[in-house]
């Protein structure tokens, strides 16, 4: 019984960290209907980026969050204006295309700077340990819940009840309209990508004490994103975050009951399992 | 209040609009007329600018205007309320009418507008936390017209206002229209339904392949043989 406490526990943790990820992915789709293949890796970039302010300055990466949120914003920004904007008007499977040359440049160069081998960026907390009962949390794990949730609800609050939030949901809705309304669309589209992005760098940080780091690790990231978007419904950002945590949960689920590497297998079962009874996504229809 | 001078407008290798000169007076409610694809629409978004002008320049208020982002011309209050409505479906009625108040020059008065939007139409006050797109077709026109009033529209660009709409719902809209009017509210209408237009329009001009070929006052325009030839497309 403890043993499943424990995975419950754990699963929770880190897939409140998945569904932070998503909803980045999300924010970004819903906006410009662009599924970002390179998101990934623009995790790596922010562990990463943890990652030399460690070996430089010896900055522990909550602290190197104030460098690196600023810079992955200016970075997500500057992708979306000069990469990505000019293709988005061709096929969509142009922009499905740049992501994916944009994931292997961002892989290569974390390689070509950092090294092939597994890094660490340790923190102050890493060590840490909360229990409660017999189940026993990492600190990171919990701070990443804590922060995950609390950015998470920030995000719905700003979507719901404010006018950039309003604004960006009516680019979604009928990007036309809005620009009649004196909605700057272009700008919405670059400012969403840009916090999609941004929201990279945080999640980089939340995910980077007690991880090893690795150049290819992206693909692993983009792939949990796209399971919990496509699982959430796509634009149904409650339903994103939920699945978040329903990856998180099958993956320590198959950890802890199943061997290393069936274990592994288990959150792409579930997921199979998921969509074939409810294609719409969990929470119903993709809502704005 | 407005000229457009010579305006051209193109997609791709189609001409929409070519040679086009009007102009509207304030507080005119000036009919633009014509068959399908004749260019009415072109004519609003270039107005509006979603559409670049190729050729040509539009003034308002004796600005030149022909460059402007379609943010700026809706801070000037050049206004459309487009064609099929449009409303923001998954929004309440209320955040499509606080949406037409984003821009910078509508937003303070937002709350105000949005109060007079709702003595204009006493439906959409009732139906304030309803989804639009729950919204029958005649109560989605209100809510795009009244969307257009709170983004502050001095001239406000009906599109086919009536489309769809049953016929006393079509009565309602053109009396809200000419209310609008009388309370000193410039208006460019777009429309297919020649008689109704004709009757509340100031003047009319009509298009046919992206050419101005008629205008002048309801009774010119109704006399002018050349008015219906645009209309049958002979």
């Amino acid at each position: 019984m403890d043993e499943l406490f424990q995975a419950l526990a754990q699963g929770l943790l880190i897939g409140s960290t998945y569904g932070l990820l998503a909803l980045g992915m999300g924010l970004i789709y819903s906006v410009s209907g662009i599924v970002n293949f390179s998101h990934g890796d623009f995790v790596s970039l922010g562990m990463y980026l943890c990652f030399a302010l460690f070996s430089a300055l010896a900055l522990d990466p909550y602290v190197s969050l104030a460098v690196t949120l600023p810079a992955m914003l200016i970075i997500g920004a500057v992708v979306c204006r000069y990469l990505i904007a000019p293709v988005a008007e061709a096929h969509s499977l142009m922009v499905v295309q740049l992501t994916l040359g944009i994931s292997l440049a961002l892989q290569n160069l974390i390689l070509m700077v950092f090294g092939g081998q597994p890094h660490r960026v340790p923190s102050v907390v890493e060590a840490k340990l909360v229990m409660i009962g017999n189940v026993v949390m990492r600190m990171p794990h919990v701070v990443a819940f804590v922060a995950s949730l609390a950015l998470a609800t920030a995000l719905f609050i700003v979507l719901r009840s404010t006018d950039v939030g309003r604004a960006i949901r009516a680019v979604h809705q009928n990007a036309r309209a809005a620009a009649l309304m004196g909605i700057d669309v272009g700008r919405v589209k670059i400012g969403t990508f840009a916090v999609g992005i941004g929201l990279l760098a945080i999640a980089g940080a939340l995910l980077a004490p007690g991880t090893p780091i690795m150049p290819s690790m992206g693909l692993r990231y983009t792939v949990i994103t796209l399971l919990a978007l496509v699982l959430g419904g796509m634009t149904n950002f409650l339903g994103i975050m939920v699945a978040g945590v329903i990856i998180g949960v099958s993956e320590a689920m198959g950890m802890i009951y199943l061997s290393d590497t069936l274990g592994m297998i288990l959150p792409y079962a579930v997921f199979v399992l998921i969509v074939l009874f409810r294609p719409e996504g969990i929470l119903g229809q993709s809502r704005g | 209040m407005l000229h457009i001078e010579g305006v051209d407008a193109v997609y791709g290798p189609v001409t929409a609009l070519s040679g086009v000169n009007m102009r509207i007076g304030k507080g005119e409610l000036v009919g633009l007329l014509g068959a399908n694809n004749a260019g009415k629409s072109s004519v609003m978004n270039v107005l509006s600018g979603i559409v670049p002008a190729a050729k040509g320049r539009v003034l308002f208020e004796g600005e030149d205007i022909t460059r402007l982002p379609p943010k700026r011309r809706v801070e000037l209050g050049i206004v459309q309320v487009p064609e099929g409505r449009m409303v923001f479906p998954q929004m309440s009625v209320r955040e499509n009418l606080l949406l037409g108040g984003v821009n910078a020059s509508a937003k303070p008065k937002r709350a105000q507008e949005i109060e007079r939007v709702c003595e204009l139409f006493p439906r959409l006050k009732e139906r304030l936390a309803q989804p639009a797109g729950t919204l029958s077709g005649g109560e989605q026109q209100m809510l795009a017209i009244g969307r257009g009033l709170v983004a502050g529209a001095r001239l406000l660009m009906l599109d086919e206002p009536s489309l769809g709409l049953s016929p006393l719902f079509v009565k309602y809209i053109f009396e809200i229209i000419d209310r609008l009017h009388k309370d000193g509210l410039t208006i460019l209408l777009v429309e297919q339904n020649l008689n109704l237009t004709l009757r509340f329009a100031n003047r009319c001009y009509v298009l046919e392949r992206g050419e101005i070929v008629v205008e002048g006052t309801a009774d010119q325009v109704r006399d002018d043989p050349r008015t219906r030839s645009a209309y049958l497309g002979l």
